[in-house]
């Protein structure tokens, strides 16, 4: 797979354009680059904009100022189907807000992508289930898991298809310290064997996760 | 896959596409079974007008009392006979020539009583009578005038006068054994020849005495000297007598007709109308479930928005997303094919039944134009559907 870096270029969200953004390595920046195959962490408090960029990049928000590029690519040209493209491909997302089907099974909400990219096998999916605490969910419902667990199925649905890039939106925010570890260790594992980026925004200051570069937004 | 349809497929409202699939076969069988008994009972009146041939109709002027006071013309004029000879049902047109002279016949026999009486004649082409004689011919040397007359004539004395009167009835064949002789008159005293005249034929269709055409030419030549009037009556050659437009121009114009020979064209109104009538229904019963269809399925599409924004975040394109509705939509018309098809071939095939009672050949299979029609309407009713809901999918993808 050719490396896929994502490159902003004086990019800035609509509504962050009112506020004060002093000090941000990203939307006071001429130009911002990552890499395909390292990680970042983008570290901020809310309302500094951590999920506008992430959805700016990921194309499920339009209003901006200044662009943003998949490798050579200005992503305000894509198609609806290069898009759908790209999320089934290049760009993986653990939403904030999890975008989880209640009324399936955490597994089902695995499969729904999975079974279209087979990148997992079933085993695969129990297997990153019982590391990360919820192997004895994966058939019950989702709405009826805690938004921790949820979180978790998120996370491993994420993971259980190609990608260049994971987009991960705050995606520990209901997890144990320690189980939070795990999940970060196996979203890394799963970056590295891919050679894909990690892009993830934090509230908080997370010392213990070992990346190639933070920034503060 | 198997997922998306899960998802997608849980929002729908059960009643609302019940209703819909209820209403659109319900109007699909209306309109197959109206086609398919429309077209059977235009190959019945078909039948019947093959079995005739071309039929052949005598229209004259109404007789009112204008005619009476001599003020109206009975006659046809050119200008008429042309308009007549120019509608489109009308093969061929002939008008009647008559007289112009007078004419008696007279019997001078040992075996039957003595007779004498004043006479027309009348003559159309030859090829307008329905009797083929082969004594039908003039003969200027031979001096025998064939004549024609009408099977009702015949029928009014041997059924009504002979009967009434003590005569012996006469059967068809005695009839032209009678000889008797036609005087024609011409201008001015003493001209006159004597004719031996001979009943050759009896027609069932035109009520007048016959003789042939070119002996009534030859005759008005030598010996006519009337004001030549117009043809009173003309008869018209239609191979479509079932034609409406035949009984509407005759109205129109306000001739007259022996109305019997049109009665099949008038139930072809009466079934026209009846048939029209229950495809506007069908219409608009289709027209109706077309449009609980699309708002059911838009209601489906806009019940699941949450979940279609989610499956479009996800990666799944909207044509992806619009395939569970879609595939909804072809079981459903499908459904409505194969079921309305069904009751209509079950409705084709009693009233088939039904009708081989009364001896007519109702078709108990479906004609070919159904099937067209019932895919043609699914095909299209199914496009439209497809494209409101790639339409309000989207409308809710990015």
């Amino acid at each position: 797979m050719p490396s896929m870096n994502i490159r902003l270029e004086k990019l800035i969200p609509l509504p962050m354009m009112e506020q004060d953004t002093t000090g941000s390595e990203i939307w006071e920046a001429d130009s911002v680059l990552f890499e395909q195959g390292k990680k970042y962490i983008i570290q901020a408090p809310s309302g500094k904009g951590k999920t506008s960029l992430l959805s700016l990049i990921y194309g499920i928000r339009k209003d901006y100022q200044g662009s943003a590029y998949l490798d050579t690519t200005d992503i305000s040209s894509l198609s609806s189907r290069q898009w759908s493209g790209i999320r089934k491909e290049k760009l993986s997302f653990i939403f904030q807000g999890l975008e989880l089907f209640d009324d399936l099974t955490a597994l089902e909400n695995i499969q729904l992508k999975n079974s279209i990219t087979r990148d997992k096998s079933l085993q695969d999916i129990k297997k990153m289930a019982g590391l990360m605490g919820i192997g004895d969910f994966l058939h019950r419902k989702t709405g009826i898991l805690s938004f921790g667990q949820q979180q978790r199925v998120a996370i491993i649905r994420a993971l259980c298809q190609p990608f260049s890039y994971l987009l991960a939106d705050e995606c520990f925010s209901h997890i144990d310290r320690k189980n939070s570890m795990i999940a970060f260790q196996l979203i890394c594992q799963e970056c590295d064997s891919r050679n894909a980026g990690l892009l993830l925004t934090a509230l908080h200051e997370t010392p213990q996760m070992d990346v190639d570069s933070r920034m503060r937004l | 896959m198997k997922y998306l349809y899960r998802i997608l497929w849980q929002d729908h409202s059960r009643t609302h596409l019940l209703w819909a699939f209820l209403g659109t076969l319900a109007g699909f069988v209306l309109l197959l079974a109206g086609i398919q008994f429309y077209l059977d009972f235009k190959s019945i009146l078909k039948v019947n007008r093959d079995l005739l041939d071309p039929e052949y109709i005598v229209i004259n002027k109404k007789v009112h009392i204008g005619q009476t006071l001599g003020l109206a013309k009975p006659g046809f004029s050119e200008d008429e006979i042309e308009e007549i000879s120019d509608q489109p049902f009308a093969d061929r047109v002939a008008p009647f020539i008559s007289n112009e002279f007078p004419i008696s016949a007279y019997t001078q026999s040992e075996r039957f009583p003595d007779f004498y009486t004043e006479l027309f004649f009348e003559a159309i082409p030859d090829e307008y009578i329905d009797v083929k004689s082969d004594q039908w011919d003039w003969d200027t040397a031979e001096g025998i005038i064939p004549i024609i007359i009408p099977q009702d004539y015949l029928n009014l004395y041997n059924f009504g006068f002979a009967q009434s009167q003590g005569l012996p009835q006469i059967p068809k064949g005695v009839i032209s054994l009678i000889n008797f002789r036609i005087r024609l008159r011409g201008p001015g005293r003493g001209n006159y020849d004597d004719f031996q005249g001979r009943i050759v034929g009896f027609s069932n269709r035109i009520n007048s005495i016959l003789v042939p055409h070119d002996f009534l030419e030859w005759a008005n030549e030598k010996y006519g000297y009337y004001t030549k009037a117009e043809p009173s009556r003309v008869i018209m050659e239609s191979k479509d007598p079932t034609d409406p437009a035949i009984i509407n121009f005759i109205e129109e114009k306000g001739y007259d007709t022996i109305r019997e020979k049109l009665k099949s064209s008038r139930l072809n109104i009466i079934l026209k109308l009846i048939i029209s009538f229950l495809l506007v229904i069908a219409a608009i019963i289709i027209g109706l479930a077309f449009m609980v269809f699309l708002l059911s399925l838009q209601l489906m599409i806009s019940r699941s928005s949450q979940k279609i924004r989610r499956l479009n975040k996800l990666g799944f394109h909207y044509r992806e997303i619009s395939r569970p509705y879609i595939l909804l939509l072809l079981i459903l018309m499908i459904g409505v094919t194969v079921l309305s098809l069904l009751v209509t071939g079950i409705l084709a095939g009693h009233f088939s039944g039904v009708a081989e009672a009364w001896n007519l050949d109702i078709s108990s299979t479906l004609h070919g134009l159904i099937y067209g029609t019932s895919l043609g309407l699914i095909t299209l009713i199914f496009i439209a559907n497809t494209v409101a809901i790639l339409l309000s999918t989207r409308k809710l993808c990015k």
